[in-house]
């Protein structure tokens, strides 16, 4: 019932968004650059599970040089996709932004991305961290990083991920929940890397060395390793960064605490990406491409990255405000589009190893 | 005058304004109902049933339970102490008590958890003082079933409070003097005649304030504490499965179901009636120096934990943080507009009920009872069955229609709320009146009108606020329903919230709240006036 009613729902919704009533030019035509004359007037809808501020201001730069009006609609990744469930074909939604591939793929394996072709985006994006057939596109890196106390801890005892495993950080750990897509993808990368047992000896020796159950987001993981509380913790690079930019209150509690980028010797520091879908009920899917196509632009990047402090993808773009304080680091060279479907082996270890 | 005959008709029309009212706040429900008991579930179902229900369901009892006690504390010795005795700062605290209506749960939830974290400033400043560790002491832990008790029972005990305050002072000073005269003390006129007579008002406030513990999404998501309503929305959200979101709501609304039916129960039974109408101002007793201390500190502590300290937080991360965003302002805007409209709404419906609830005809009840489980249905559920109904009629859900789809949804959600107050009006209205006008051959029409409303609206001012604060509140509903490009403050402060941004999330979080705060104070000065014979 749910679900006939909310199609109906959608059928309505987009009958009455007013979709344009010319057609848009033929489709590929994306690298040809669109003019503004040409798609003026147009509309792009934009279901994003990002809130922040730069973002308006990236869409408001894309109105501007194309005359193409941007809908958005904000919501948690959960939320949109089963949004776009209820909504079915019927679905508004053009381009679908949200971070980690993990749930690029949840929205990929359920149908409701469309696989695109764009030399433009080919060129500028590394295969590693977009799908190969051009269902979605990494457009900002995030890496899974130790942060530590470098007065309980030297560097070299939390350079890699298996020194979180170790028994002399019995206790010492603070990371959060499982169920966590970004704990998920980061399990999901040593189960094929390392195989599945290894994976789990993995979980059950970072689970046996928690300071407390597992509890909050990332950046409590941080101020608990501030407070004294823990020794380490696994959080994004991202998170430490807002601290480090962020209040006197927050920059005194990054202070404490220093960023370990584990793995340089080794296969690398796990990263993710926040990525761009065109959505497989989009209507002008050449509009979503060239949207997308603007995100891989140095200018797109910059825009893209700057209040988030996540790493652009596009080379030569200029890194945001802060991201200085971090070294260079080695990242895994893992094809972002094979984590996904370990997704369910991921939470089932995670659970065997009792880590919640 | 004598119109009998030609109105042969009109009892049946005069039941036609709260059938409809009745039918308007059951039809989302009804739908969910059916949705619920007619859909499988899906294989969802299976796997909440077998895992996760029972912890959902011990979950919402505990939280209940705890909730309502705490509320009882806090609230019922804070308004017996403001009503009926003197000490220092009882006039700021008579409406200052009032004020964490204001703040929603999950707004306290953000601030607590940032005031009470390991690295909140509680928690340093204790270990500087001690010069302690992190692994040192213990500490409570708000991300946890009785922290959420805790920030729940801070934002909800105003309803018991208001209440119990109006009740206290609406009893004739003849009874509690009578009982001094037989010769009663202060403990035992408490607890005899004034807590007694106070029962239905204060379990009429406890109800309230239970309902909205039971609907609360936010500040459960937040602390991560599992309870039904956090278990329907994430059926919807992780399982995708609605359809066993809406089982879940089943065991929900018999939880309140039964409550409801105890709740009239106990009023029934408690039913006194003020026989007398000689009014006259309190004297409020001067407590002696010590006890005066302590009520002070009392009030005082109360209101610290439940707003100064939470919203003094916010106040300090919204100025730390600055604001450069023009979309907050704009969203203060669509809060306002947004909550307006369903104020409007709720606030017709619920005259309707209070109006016709006297008569105590089947229609009436059925119509109360709509309105009560709409207000125990979290937001999410009830949007779902709203987007049922909108999807049947032409327009669709474009912008204007979201918007009276939010407006009807904050209605079915909210009319509760104005219900309440209008019948404690009515109810603590001496019953001689109406006899008065009875025995005078009023019609009952002319009696509703020339009467009942006047009385009812004594309460509807109050009713009204209320409705509008408990609107710019909501978030679930909000959340799923809002038509694209239109946020609300709600919403900012949940997706910030939920980003782990919580300096970002103080402003929207603040703006809430002091929306709120206006008709707060209205209200908490209207309900110190209402009481008859006492100075304008």
């Amino acid at each position: 019932m749910f679900k006939k009613t909310l199609a109906m729902a959608a059928v309505a919704l987009v009958s009455a968004c007013g979709k344009p009533a010319t057609e848009a030019p033929v489709p590929g035509a994306a690298e040809a650059a669109i003019s503004a004359a040409a798609t003026e007037g147009q509309v792009l809808n934009i279901y994003s599970a990002r809130h922040y501020d730069s973002d308006r201001a990236l869409y408001a730069k894309f109105e501007a040089d194309t005359g193409i009006k941007v809908n958005v609609r904000e919501s948690g990744a959960p939320e949109l996709l089963e949004t776009m469930k209820a909504e079915g074909e019927a679905s508004p939604a053009d381009v679908i932004i949200v971070a980690d591939a993990g749930a690029l793929y949840r929205f990929q394996s359920e149908g409701f991305t469309q696989a695109v072709r764009s030399d433009a985006l080919e060129a500028a994006i590394p295969a590693q961290l977009r799908e190969k057939d051009g269902h979605w596109f990494g457009l900002a890196r995030r890496a899974r990083v130790i942060v530590y106390d470098p007065q309980l801890l030297p560097a070299e005892e939390v350079d890699t991920y298996a020194d979180l495993a170790e028994d002399r950080l019995k206790g010492e750990l603070c990371v959060r929940s499982s169920t966590n897509i970004y704990n998920l993808s980061l399990l999901g990368e040593f189960i094929d890397r390392n195989g599945s047992e290894a994976a789990e000896a993995w979980a059950r020796g970072v689970a046996s060395n928690f300071a407390r159950p597992p509890e909050g987001g990332d950046t409590a993981q941080i101020e608990a390793v501030a407070a004294g509380q823990c020794a380490a913790a696994l959080v994004n690079h991202y998170y430490w960064m807002r601290l480090a930019t962020g209040t006197t209150e927050e920059r005194l509690t990054a202070a404490k605490t220093a960023v370990s980028f584990p793995d340089q010797k080794d296969a690398g520091t796990h990263i993710n990406i926040t990525g761009a879908a065109v959505s497989s009920t989009s209507g002008s899917p050449e509009l979503a491409v060239q949207f997308i196509e603007f995100l891989a632009t140095r200018e797109g990047q910059a825009m893209l990255t700057s209040e988030t402090k996540e790493y652009p993808i596009v080379a030569g773009a200029a890194y945001p405000e802060g991201l200085e304080m971090l070294p260079g680091f080695r990242q895994s060279d893992f094809p972002l589009a094979d984590l996904g479907p370990n997704q369910a082996e991921a939470q089932a270890i995670f659970d065997r190893a009792g880590w919640n | 005058m004598e119109l009998k005959a030609p109105l042969a008709f009109a009892p049946a029309l005069r039941q036609l304004p709260v059938l409809l009212a009745g039918f308007v706040i059951a039809l989302p429900v009804a739908i969910v109902v059916a949705a619920g008991i007619a859909e499988g579930g899906g294989a969802a179902w299976t796997h909440i049933r077998d895992t996760l229900l029972l912890r959902y369901l011990t979950g919402t009892l505990a939280v209940l339970t705890l909730t309502g006690a705490l509320c009882l504390l806090m609230a019922v010795p804070a308004a017996w102490l403001v009503t009926m005795f003197r000490f220092p700062g009882r006039g700021l605290f008579e409406w200052l008590l009032v004020l964490p209506l204001a703040a929603p749960g999950y707004v306290l939830a953000y601030a607590w958890s940032d005031l009470a974290g390991v690295g909140g400033p509680l928690q340093s400043a204790l270990r500087e003082a001690t010069g302690w560790s992190a692994r040192d002491y213990w500490f409570p832990d708000i991300s946890s079933l009785p922290g959420l008790c805790f920030v729940l029972a801070c934002t909800l005990y105003p309803y018991v409070y208001l209440t119990a305050r109006a009740a206290f002072i609406s009893q004739s000073v003849c009874t509690m003097e009578a009982a001094r005269s037989l010769g009663a003390g202060p403990g035992r006129t408490f607890w005899s005649v004034a807590l007694p007579a106070a029962r239905p008002a204060i379990a009429a406030g406890l109800a309230l304030a239970l309902m909205e513990a039971a609907a609360d999404y936010g500040a459960a998501e937040f602390l991560g504490v599992p309870t039904l309503t956090f278990g329907i929305v994430r059926a919807w959200k992780s399982f995708g499965e609605p359809a066993a979101g809406a089982r879940l709501a089943l065991v929900l609304l018999a939880l309140i179901l039964t409550f409801v039916i105890v709740e009239r129960q106990v009023r029934g039974r408690a039913g006194t009636q003020q026989s007398s109408i000689r009014w006259r101002r309190i004297a409020r007793a001067e407590l002696p120096r010590p006890a005066a201390i302590g009520a002070a500190s009392l009030c005082a502590g109360l209101f610290t934990l439940a707003f100064a300290l939470p919203v003094g937080r916010l106040v300090w991360r919204s100025l730390e943080a600055g604001t450069h965003s023009t979309r907050i302002w704009e969203a203060l805007g669509n809060s306002i507009l947004l909550a307006s409209a369903g104020a409007a709404l709720a606030f017709v419906l619920a005259l309707i009920i209070a109006l016709s609830i006297r008569k105590k005809g089947p229609i009436a009840t059925f119509a109360r009872i709509a309105a009560s489980s709409g207000y125990a249905i979290p937001g999410a559920v009830l949007a779902l069955g709203a987007l049922a109904v909108i999807t049947a009629l032409p327009a669709g859900l474009s912008g204007f229609t979201a918007v009276a789809a939010l407006a009807w949804v904050y209605a079915v959600r909210f009319t509760a709320a104005g219900t309440e107050p209008m019948v404690a009006a009515l109810a603590r209205a001496p019953a001689s009146i109406g006899q008065a006008a009875q025995s005078l051959g009023a019609t009952p029409f002319r009696r509703t009108f020339c009467v009942d409303l006047p009385v009812a609206m004594s309460g509807a001012a109050a009713a009204a606020l209320v409705l509008f604060v408990e609107a710019l509140k909501e978030l679930p509903a909000t959340l799923m329903l809002r038509p694209f490009n239109w946020d609300t403050l709600a919403v900012r402060a949940y997706a910030y919230a939920s980003d782990e941004r919580l300096a970002s999330a103080a402003l929207p979080s603040l703006l809430i709240t002091m929306a709120g705060l206006l008709p707060v104070i209205l209200l908490s000065r209207q309900i110190s006036r209402a009481r008859p014979g006492a100075a304008p």
